[in-house]
């Protein structure tokens, strides 16, 4: 493919990162504080937490399913994890049981959305609900002091990166291999595009969607872990407050389709840096809180406009190529490919 | 009243749906409209109902011609179509159906007292004997026909456009419908009747339309018109191929026994042969396949492969058990039309292919190539969607996945390989599929409703009539007509009272026959 048209193909399958680079550089030369170490690295811990959470949100959002309870298996795996380590525990312990909480929430969405088939829609949004009471009713105080082995998970760094952005970056790679490069992964996309088809075409439909809240659940955990490891504190009625929808936000900012069938977590890690970097560029604006929210509800609204726009651009792309291909051999199929 | 259509023509790139049709349709007459799946009867009744534009021809009425046809300008013209899916909404009420989009007013409310009267006028008026309150989903096939056809007398239809509307009747109902069609042919509508069954063409219609290939290749009235002259004039028997002799061994032991169920005869496919299954749409033929693949959780069946008794469960242990299904429906069941050809078309040989967990890029594009060049796929990219290939092409990625080396498919089920397929395509599906035969082995098993396709593509026919095998014949020295006869009993072959009011009953025995 020429060089020039295969950039085009890029922008047009990442329109955000076009906006993202615009947005800080304008911030950049406005205030000259996003660059600064100590700024990116509090918007990388951000952006690592959320971006943990939604590499398996974006795998349910492209198989056709969704999980709104990742907020509050954040807190719930929060109070376990923090109230073991109140309890002088061991630290490598309170992060297993983390996961393992994560897991267990998952298991029982698997359990319906799969096996009963209910709508995932509903039962996660239950989850999310009884979730944080089971969390508040484990810990009715905010349980703090944790010790620094474990705030090393929150805080500490290694080569100069906090260990949380490491650990984030190892997350979406792994994903971003399972979803291109393992069998498995592609069956996800053919769930979400088509799940008779998949089922006919001898897919495990059940067994996929089933493994993905498992990870959804584990990742979770693992994010409530970080959360009150960085805090040094674990409030439950606070912990992961609207995060679900963080995090949805960031995966439809990510280019990832509601509707499932599409998505890249290349386009998931654009959708969370972006989001971090435009509620940091307010706060460095001095644009009050309120006028924060506006701003992150509008830009989901443009984004999706934006996808609207190159999806179309995109696909006048295909049909160019397809037409180039087709010159010489097949005027028929060509005119039907344009038609 | 007098509906006109003149040289109307409808092409979708290279291809051409409708070629020049001719057609007339009068106040107080029946027109039939016969042809096979992709002759063009679809197109031309879209044409008519405004959602589709044809590319040429006119649309008159009484003599004014109609330019750019909407739905709505349609309907407003006194042309209701009532497709199979009947456009019904099934939360909603019987009346609130019947007044969808124009709902009785006061003010901002809807008049819901005066619009139940109404309807319960136009249902009496059809002699539909249907409560306006009960929602429209509590209705049988039968009521939400007539429903839908009330609708349509209701807008003050002048021209009735009927599309296969017993497809999915039981007789009583179908018989009501017929006695329903005759009454309004003589209050006077005009009524456009598409129809694959030659009995109700013979019952019912005053003039007859065949379409082959988007062509009218034959008009006329009922009167003088006897079974056999419909008959050839749908097959079209001169343009294919006949098959070669076959020379199938079935000294050994089938691929695939299906045992009879109840009164029919037992479906035995064996190693190297193409049999099809041969029958009216509603015949259950895809229900057949889909209980032999497994993927009808309520009626699994108890099948032979090569000799051993299994029940395939799922998809899963059927694709185990080397039996492989290629569905009817290529848009919702066969292909991931967002995703590139190239996945669509190694779905299953993906995670065969893989290295260590990880795909192959390079053996999983040496496969498709294998695939791609086996089908002749035009054109051969592996990224472009599947969406984006023309149907004929779209059926051949779907086939592909048994072709190459990476399948271990044995015994291949195809449900109607040709629906919406070109004739070009046509002819060269038919040629892998007796490849795979001939070549590889396989045992094929084809449902197809076309007499052509059995004729060009099987070594034997299976007939199937109410989910039962009713009997096998050898392919070879039997003719397009002589099997649409057999599906036909042709008890009506003596029309001279055909175009007469038949009487109720006269129907429900002929769609008995039918069944038979």
């Amino acid at each position: 493919m020429h060089p020039g048209r295969r950039l085009l193909y890029f922008v047009a399958e990442n329109p955000l990162l076009l906006l993202l680079i615009v947005l800080v550089v304008v911030v950049q030369l406005l205030t000259g504080a996003v660059l600064n170490p100590g700024n990116l690295r509090g918007v990388g811990l951000d952006a690592a937490i959320i971006a943990i959470v939604a590499a398996p949100m974006a795998m349910l959002f492209i198989a056709g399913y969704i999980d709104f309870s990742v907020g509050s298996v954040l807190a719930l795996s929060g109070v376990v994890a923090g109230s073991i380590m109140a309890g002088g525990g061991d630290p490598a312990a309170a992060i297993i049981a983390a996961i393992v909480v994560g897991m267990v929430v998952g298991l029982a969405n698997a359990i319906f959305t799969t096996v009963f088939g209910l709508s995932a829609f509903v039962t996660t949004l239950g989850s999310l609900l009884a979730v944080r009471g089971v969390a508040q009713l484990l810990a009715p105080l905010p349980v703090s002091g944790f010790g620094d082995a474990f705030g090393y998970l929150g805080v500490g760094t290694l080569a100069t990166v906090p260990l949380a952005i490491w650990i984030a970056v190892i997350v979406l790679i792994l994903s971003s291999l399972f979803l291109s490069r393992t069998p498995a992964g592609r069956h996800v996309y053919a769930i979400g595009v088509s799940r008779e088809a998949a089922y006919l075409s001898g897919i495990k439909v059940k067994a996929i969607p089933f493994a993905l809240y498992l990870f959804s659940g584990a990742m979770a955990g693992l994010a409530g872990a970080i959360t009150v490891a960085r805090l040094n504190s674990a409030p439950a009625g606070q912990l992961g407050q609207g995060f679900e929808l963080t995090v949805i936000t960031a995966v439809l900012l990510g280019g990832v389709a509601l509707t499932g069938g599409s998505g890249s977590i290349f386009g998931v890690l654009i959708g969370v840096l972006f989001l971090g970097l435009l509620n940091n560029a307010l706060v460095l604006l001095n644009v009050p809180s309120f006028w924060q929210d506006v701003a992150s509800g509008l830009a989901l609204i443009a984004a999706i406009g934006l996808a609207l726009v190159t999806g179309k651009l995109r696909q006048r792309l295909v049909v160019l190529e397809a037409r180039t291909l087709l010159r010489s051999s097949d005027t028929t199929t060509a005119e039907k490919v344009s038609s | 009243m007098t509906v006109e259509l003149t040289g109307l023509t409808k092409r979708y790139g290279a291809t051409t749906a409708l070629d020049s049709v001719d057609l007339t349709v009068e106040s107080g007459e029946v027109h039939a409209l016969l042809g096979h799946n992709g002759a063009g009867k679809s197109t031309l009744i879209k044409c008519l109902g405004g959602s589709v534009r044809p590319t040429s021809g006119t649309i008159a009425l009484d003599g004014r011609p109609l330019e750019n046809l909407t739905p709505r300008s349609a309907i407003d013209a006194g042309i209701s179509v009532i497709y199979q899916h009947l456009g019904l909404i099934d939360g909603l009420t019987v009346s609130e159906n019947l007044f969808l989009g124009n709902e009785l007013t006061a003010g901002l409310f809807v008049r819901s007292r005066s619009q139940r009267i109404v309807a319960a006028e136009s249902l009496a008026r059809i002699g539909a004997d249907i409560d306006p309150d009960i929602p429209v989903g509590a209705l049988s096939s039968g009521g939400r026909q007539m429903v839908a056809i009330a609708k349509a007398i209701q807008r003050d239809a002048k021209l009735l456009i009927l599309d296969e509307p017993t497809a999915a009747l039981s007789p009583v109902e179908a018989a009501a419908l017929g006695r329903l069609v005759l009454q309004l042919r003589a209050e006077g509508l005009a009524i456009l009747y598409v129809t694959h069954l030659l009995n109700e063409v013979m019952t019912l219609a005053d003039r007859v339309t065949v379409l082959r290939n988007g062509r009218a290749v034959w008009a006329a009235h009922m009167a003088g018109t006897a079974k056999g002259d419909l008959v050839r004039a749908i097959s079209d028997s001169a343009g294919e191929a006949p098959a070669e002799a076959s020379n199938v061994d079935r000294s050994g032991v089938p691929a695939l026994r299906v045992p009879a169920a109840a009164d029919g005869v037992d479906l035995e496919v064996f190693p190297g042969e193409i049999v099809a299954l041969y029958g009216l749409m509603g015949a259950g033929r895809t229900k057949l396949l889909e209980s032999v693949y497994g993927s009808r959780p309520s009626s699994r069946r108890e099948v032979e492969l090569s000799g051993e008794a299994v029940t395939l469960g799922s998809p899963g242990a059927a694709l185990a058990a080397q039996v492989a299904l290629v569905p009817a429906d290529r848009h919702s069941q066969g292909l991931f039309l967002s995703l590139p050809a190239q996945e669509n078309s190694v779905t299953r040989a993906m995670a065969m292919l893989a290295r260590l967990g990880f795909r192959s890029p390079t053996r999983e594009r040496e496969v498709f190539d294998e695939a791609a060049s086996l089908m002749s796929l035009k054109p051969h990219n592996p990224a472009l969607p599947a969406e984006r290939f023309s149907g004929g092409n779209q059926q051949k990625i779907l086939i592909s996945r048994w072709v190459t080396s990476a399948s271990d498919a044995r015994i291949l089920l195809v449900d109607d390989p040709t629906q919406g397929v070109d004739v070009g395509a046509r002819t060269e599906i038919y040629a892998v599929l007796r490849d795979l035969a001939r070549e590889k082995g396989m045992a094929i098993l084809v449902s197809t409703n076309e007499p052509e396709e059995v004729i060009a593509l099987a070594d034997r026919c299976a007939f199937m009539a109410d989910g039962a095998v009713t009997g096998i014949v050898d392919v070879p020295g039997t003719t397009a007509e002589e099997l649409l006869s057999t599906i036909h009993p042709s008890d009506a072959d003596d029309h001279s009272d055909a175009t007469a009011s038949p009487s109720p009953g006269n129907r429900t025995t002929t769609r008995e026959t039918e069944a038979a």
